[in-house]
């Protein structure tokens, strides 16, 4: 890759235990499985950790995190979420986390580099039983999901193709 | 100040709140934790600790093949993935009788040690510190006077007076911005004053700065980590037999390795120790408070996997604060009791027979009231974590655990018995990371040692048997944790997890007995019941994980609307 390419990093983050909460990381997987991304892409299952996904974080120019989001939407409603919006929202104190995706945005700023960042998320079904699959809703809606991120990619200047035989 | 300490120490100042206090949830942990408290004049005595998630993890593996157990188990903490890996691994290797190669028990211990830097790192100064050092009060401070102050705490410090002025002009520019993400819940904040901190404002400005020089610090610790688990964040080097690391091996990749662990270790000598015994200075009344009576640890960091007493941190029981008989651990006295808990039944169970049969009753209820279970050790229930794995060590005449204790003793002025307090519990974990930090090249040297010599071998191949039953041991930096497995059919007929927290923040048992955090809490001063910083002090220095792992993104400002997309 030249010096000029933007380094992205598409992170699906959640925890694949409880259903739709897994709506990232299985998005990830799938986008592994079914294509082929330029060298300046990398795809991560970044699970649900904070402060330890700093460094490769901090090592791209446009960081894509796919998640689940609550909106006030359907469930399968698709958003997209830029640094600005999540600034402005209020909810964040109430994270489940050490620390969520802002804080650690901040202390990527505050440790020297904080990237572009945009969230590509679904309104989740649900997020409370503890299932490895995804909800209905939220398996139908997948494909629009990586679309969506896939879309990102490509303006941000990476480029992917379909594997001819993906990974089974 | 200038570096001296003041006249006369300041303490926690006291109140004459009455009433109900709730702390619901307790921020900067992992999970909703809910502390439910009864004041009087100023003091709690009556406390609830109780879980707000519940955990089915042992319904979702049920079935399965053993093998598959780690990945699951590592998911189910945001933080602790490798602890659970680990336990899962062992738990299997134990049940089929897999002898595992040295250098694959090596590697183990080498990817533990990295998480045991990590963690406690990031516990002291990024989830704990908060709780001791005002940051507000920072920006008053003279830069001049905290750089002489940092410098004279250690002498390969330094630090220049522009580089704290700039952490205040940086901090400052935060707060006026309203970026306060990482400080948000604190209770230093507020109109008035908190008097329950009262670090000089040097001291907050030089752990204000630390703290941001130890977010790039933990980066190099997990970027090490990252090296030899083959995978980030998710370890994947771990199998029943061994690991699969052969990449690590590499004398290039164990010299980037060391290289980063040398900076994280100097890291720990030269900062977070003085750091720790600096604040701890000035915070000497809570050797007196949050203390507790039994401690129980696995010990970690085994040369012979198959032999417990092998391991680096002796394994051990220490009942009622007794220093002078610590006990071996028979496993057969393990259980775990629901009658205080949301699940069915009363009956307490060894692990091997544990079953999760949910039973939620309601917030309110004085009974009932977690989702954890309640792990006792001969009927007792025993605190778990760095304190408890000192203690042992130290009970056992371990040498290096001997000297660093002795070492903060003196420093400090006090004496053993202060080790039974939040104070002690948050020095025993500096304790155990330097323990540790000291111990990563010797281990480095006897892998390199191995590697040179031709020894490469890290999996002993084996056979799933058709019924089996095995344990895996962990004293993970949260303390002692163990997964149970039963096989039968090749597949999982049972598998339980007791975790570190649910020792240490579980509810009451059959017999009525507190839990450790109850029993820690009993007794402490609460001087404003808004802002109850106390409670945090000492539920914060147990290192909290509720192991809940749910991770939703929360959009609902008000124009969500906007956001949408499809």
């Amino acid at each position: 890759m030249s010096d000029s390419e933007k380094r992205i990093l598409v992170l699906g983050v959640g925890n694949i235990l409880f259903t739709d909460e897994g709506i990232g990381v299985r998005a990830v997987e799938e986008m592994e499985r079914a294509y082929d991304f330029s060298g300046n892409v990398t795809l991560m299952d970044g699970g649900t950790l904070g402060t330890r996904l700093m460094d490769p974080i901090m090592n791209c120019d446009l960081l894509i995190v796919i998640d689940a989001v609550l909106g006030d939407g359907e469930p399968g409603s698709i958003y997209r979420l830029t640094g600005e919006d999540l600034r402005k929202s209020l909810a964040f104190r109430d994270s489940m986390h050490q620390t969520d995706l802002v804080d650690t945005l901040i202390m990527c700023e505050i440790v020297g580099h904080r990237p572009e960042a945009v969230i590509i998320g679904m309104e989740p079904q649900d997020f409370h039983t503890m299932a490895l699959e995804l909800s209905p809703v939220a398996k139908g809606r997948q494909e629009a999901l990586i679309g969506f991120a896939l879309e990102e990619v490509k303006k941000a200047g990476g480029a992917f193709a379909r594997k001819v035989q993906p990974v089974a | 100040m200038s570096g001296s300490k003041p006249q006369a120490a300041p303490v926690t100042p006291k109140g004459t709140y009455s009433g109900p206090l709730v702390v619901d949830p307790v921020t900067r942990i992992e999970g909703h934790l809910r502390i439910d408290a009864t004041v009087e004049n100023g003091k709690i005595v009556d406390v609830r600790s109780s879980s707000q998630l519940f955990r089915g993890l042992e319904i979702i593996l049920k079935g399965r093949d053993p093998r598959d157990a780690q990945h699951f188990t590592q998911r189910a903490c945001g933080v602790c993935t490798y602890v659970h890996a680990l336990a899962s691994t062992r738990c299997v290797d134990n049940a089929v009788k897999v002898k595992i190669p040295k250098n694959a028990t090596i590697m183990r211990n080498l990817v533990m040690g990295s998480q045991y830097l990590h963690d406690h790192l990031v516990h002291f100064y990024h989830l704990h510190a908060l709780d001791w050092v005002n940051v507000a009060n920072a920006l008053k401070a003279d830069p001049a006077a905290t750089a002489k102050l940092s410098n004279s705490l250690n002498a390969n410090r330094k630090e220049t007076p522009e580089q704290f002025k700039a952490v205040q002009d940086k901090v400052g520019a935060l707060i006026a911005s309203g970026k306060l993400g990482i400080f948000t819940n604190a209770y230093f904040l507020g109109e008035k004053k908190n008097e329950a901190y009262y670090l000089p404002a040097e001291a907050d400005l030089m752990a204000v700065k630390h703290y941001l020089d130890a977010l790039h610090m933990q980066v190099k610790a997990a970027r090490a980590m990252a090296i030899l688990g083959a995978k980030n964040p998710h370890t994947q080097f771990t199998v029943v037999g061994g690991v699969t690391n052969y990449d690590a091996l590499k004398p290039e990749r164990l010299a980037e390795f060391k290289a980063l662990t040398d900076e994280v270790v100097a890291f720990v000598q030269n900062f977070y120790i003085p750091d720790l015994l600096a604040v701890a200075s000035f915070y000497k009344d809570w050797a007196g408070i949050g203390g507790t009576s039994n401690f129980i640890s696995f010990g970690e960091f085994p040369t012979d996997e198959y032999d417990w007493n092998t391991r680096f941190f002796a394994p051990g029981v220490i009942f009622k604060r007794d220093l002078a008989k610590p006990q071996a651990i028979d496993s057969k006295l393990i259980e775990e009791h629901v009658k205080h808990s949301w699940y069915v039944g009363d009956k307490a169970l060894h692990p091997y027979k544990g079953v999760t049969e949910p039973k939620y009753t309601s917030l309110e209820d004085k009974d009932r009231y977690s989702w954890m279970k309640a792990p006792r050790y001969m009927g007792e229930a025993c605190e778990t974590g760095p304190l408890a794995a000192v203690l042992v060590a130290f009970a056992k005449g371990h040498k290096p655990t001997v000297d660093a204790v002795t070492y903060v003793l003196n420093y400090l002025k006090v004496d053993a018995s202060a080790l039974f307090s939040t104070l002690g519990r948050t020095a025993a974990r500096g304790i155990e990371c330097l323990v540790t930090a000291n111990q990563m090249n010797v281990w480095i040297a006897a892998l390199s040692g191995n590697v040179k010599a031709g020894d490469t071998e890290l999996y002993t191949p084996w056979k799933m048997p058709d019924e089996a039953e095995g344990v895996g041991y962990v004293q993970a930096p949260r303390g002692a944790l163990s997964h149970w497995i039963k096989i039968k059919k090749g597949k999982i007929e049972n598998f339980q997890l007791v975790v570190p927290s649910t020792w240490s923040l579980g509810p009451r048992c059959a017999a009525g007995k507190l839990g450790p955090v109850e029993e820690a809490l009993m007794g402490t001063p609460i001087f404003d019941p808004k802002r109850p910083v106390e409670i945090l002090r000492t539920v914060h220095s147990f290192d909290p994980c509720i192991a809940c792992g749910v991770h939703v993104l929360d959009a609902k400002t008000g124009e969500t609307a906007s956001f949408k997309v499809l």
